[in-house]
């Protein structure tokens, strides 16, 4: 659905995206992560046709962006940054439209504004002025334009920006019913969304490709260093036994109420020292009350790959 | 063109929806009433040699509210799509630059047309209640309207080129001001200086001064050089308003 080869976006004395190539298939729904001003908004915009790349190529449906820019438009739907609106036009008017405008005719047209409304529950402020909702509403009516002539490509620049936890929820649940029909390509800095609601991950740092994989992968393949924590009741030096396992780098001791001491072990990557340790406490006859390992998350992968 | 239609109707709206464009209905009227009103009381004391036309827009009270319009009527045009980010939305469905300036432009010709109705009742007004003694050359009127349509066209396209290139009104609205009153200018400036410069230099002035082709065109004398000097500058302006837009899109 979006083939990118390449990709360069040079501002005046800033390079804003620098070779970047990736392919999206029909049908998947893909994250897009990056710190703020990593090449985000201006790949998305590339994509969706708002201005041309420096040098590359990008395709969308098979269509060039530059070249056969019109049909490339005719087969997405785009929800910029900040949900740029109309502030003088009411939300069912400017549904409208938008989908004349994207070429929904006739009946279609009537039933397509309805469904949108109804989808990202706008029925109730149908008839109100866009310039008087909440950023929240305002979000919504972006995300219905971008959906409103049924694209097969949605592409949504941080649509979860600026929306309380139940309307994240309710994007959420829309973005699920979307899967399938529709490819979705978005951008977002809500690192747990990814999580639970892409099958892959682009992460770009500084105009380039950093990682391309599910998240779960990710997560796993990441070097970051995972954290063990323990709870015993023990006499002796502790310190020195669990010193001779390799994988662990370094022990935090703190002790606690009623004789419980606490151990935090920072721990390889990829390492699992938790078998180890209970050979130890049996050895030792240590008493456990608690041994928990705890994953890096997609955050911690996001932090590594961007803090070169 | 469905494109185009679509996006013509919305800027009609948006300007009827306004209420910016009621007030200048208003003000063209008040000040089209004085401009009428100063030319029966010049040809109340004496015949004079000038039709009731050609008083009525060589009037002061014609050009003072003449230069405000365009700014009114284009300053918003492009300078607000470019301040709420609309433009991206905008271009990224599948319309074409052209149908974009074009929507705009259109639709704030058509307001400046009907700007005009209210003047030329007046003139009906006066021959009706005079039951035809007040001569009223149909020549003059028709060439009248007929230059003050591609003036407009000019102007119009002169503040559709200042709106596009800026994200503040005022500031498109002053610029676009300041071009046309410019534009006046130079012919005004030669008029006062008379024919104390050269005789080539005069002429030339003459051929842009519109002070001059309003002489010209109220006494029914249809010259196309001002329709062609109008109309070649009015693709002009609004070529640089296509590219201002279509800048982003160039390979640099």
């Amino acid at each position: 659905m979006i083939e990118v080869s390449n990709l360069t976006k040079e501002y005046v004395g800033r390079t804003a995206v620098n070779g970047l190539s990736f392919n999206v298939a029909a049908g998947e729904v893909v994250g897009f992560l990056g710190p703020n001003g990593a090449g985000k908004s201006t790949t998305m915009r590339i994509l969706a046709g708002f201005m041309p790349p420096t040098s590359g190529t990008a395709r969308v449906n098979g269509f060039d962006v530059f070249h056969q820019s019109i049909a490339a438009r005719r087969s997405l739907g785009y929800m910029p940054e900040n949900a740029p609106l109309y502030l003088d036009m009411r939300v069912r008017e400017y549904l409208h439209f938008r989908g004349a405008l994207k070429g929904v005719k006739g009946s279609l047209l009537r039933k397509r504004t309805g469904e949108v409304m109804d989808a990202c529950s706008l029925i109730d402020v149908r008839r109100k002025m866009i310039g008087s909702l909440s950023k929240g509403y305002r979000q919504r009516v972006a995300l219905a334009d971008a959906l409103i002539s049924a694209p097969p490509l949605l592409i949504l620049d941080e649509p979860m920006n600026g929306l309380d936890p139940t309307q994240i929820r309710h994007v959420r649940d829309l973005l699920k019913s979307l899967r399938g029909e529709h490819t979705i390509f978005l951008s977002t800095h809500i690192l747990h969304e990814v999580e639970l609601s892409c099958d892959r991950v682009l992460l770009i740092h500084q105009g380039k490709l950093r990682a391309d994989d599910t998240p779960q992968n990710l997560v796993q393949k990441i070097r970051v260093a995972s954290e063990v924590n323990m709870e015993i009741k023990a006499q002796g030096d502790v310190q020195e036994h669990l010193g001779k396992i390799t994988a662990i780098r370094r022990i935090h001791e703190e002790k606690l109420e009623g004789g419980w001491r606490r151990f935090q072990m920072r721990v390889e990557a990829r390492g699992d020292v938790r078998e180890p340790i209970f050979d130890l406490a049996l050895k030792n006859n240590w008493q456990i009350r608690e041994l928990h390992r705890e994953l890096p998350s997609l955050e911690d992968v996001f932090v590594e790959l961007t803090s070169v | 063109m469905r494109c185009l239609l679509i996006l013509l109707l919305k800027e009609l709206r948006a300007f009827f929806y306004s209420p910016v464009a009621y007030i200048v209905l208003a003000l063209v009227m008040v000040l089209n009433s004085f401009s009428f009103r100063a030319a029966i009381a010049v040809l109340e004391n004496k015949p004079q040699a000038d039709s009731i036309v050609t008083w009525t827009f060589s009037s002061s009270w014609f050009w003072l509210s003449y230069f405000f319009l365009f700014p009114l009527l284009t300053m918003r045009l492009f300078a607000e799509e470019r301040k709420l980010g609309t433009f991206e939305t905008l271009f990224t469905a599948p319309v074409r630059t052209w149908q974009v300036v074009a929507s705009k432009y259109l639709a704030a010709t058509f307001f400046y047309c009907l700007l005009w109705v209210p003047s030329y009742m007046n003139f009906r007004l006066f021959n009706w209640m005079t039951a035809g003694a007040a001569e009223i050359p149909p020549g003059a009127l028709l060439g009248t309207y007929l230059l003050l349509f591609v003036m407009g066209l000019f102007n119009l396209a002169v503040g559709c080129f200042a709106s596009s290139l800026t994200s503040n009104q005022i500031v498109a609205a002053v610029l676009s001001f300041t071009i046309s009153v410019m534009h006046y200018l130079v012919g005004m400036f030669v008029l006062y200086l008379g024919r104390r410069i050269p005789e080539k230099f005069v002429d030339a002035v003459y051929y842009i001064a519109s002070i001059e082709h309003i002489r010209t065109f109220t006494s029914g004398l249809l010259d196309t050089r001002p329709l062609v000097y109008y109309a070649s500058f009015t693709l002009l302006f609004l070529a640089l308003t296509h590219y201002r837009l279509e800048y982003r899109r160039w390979r640099i």
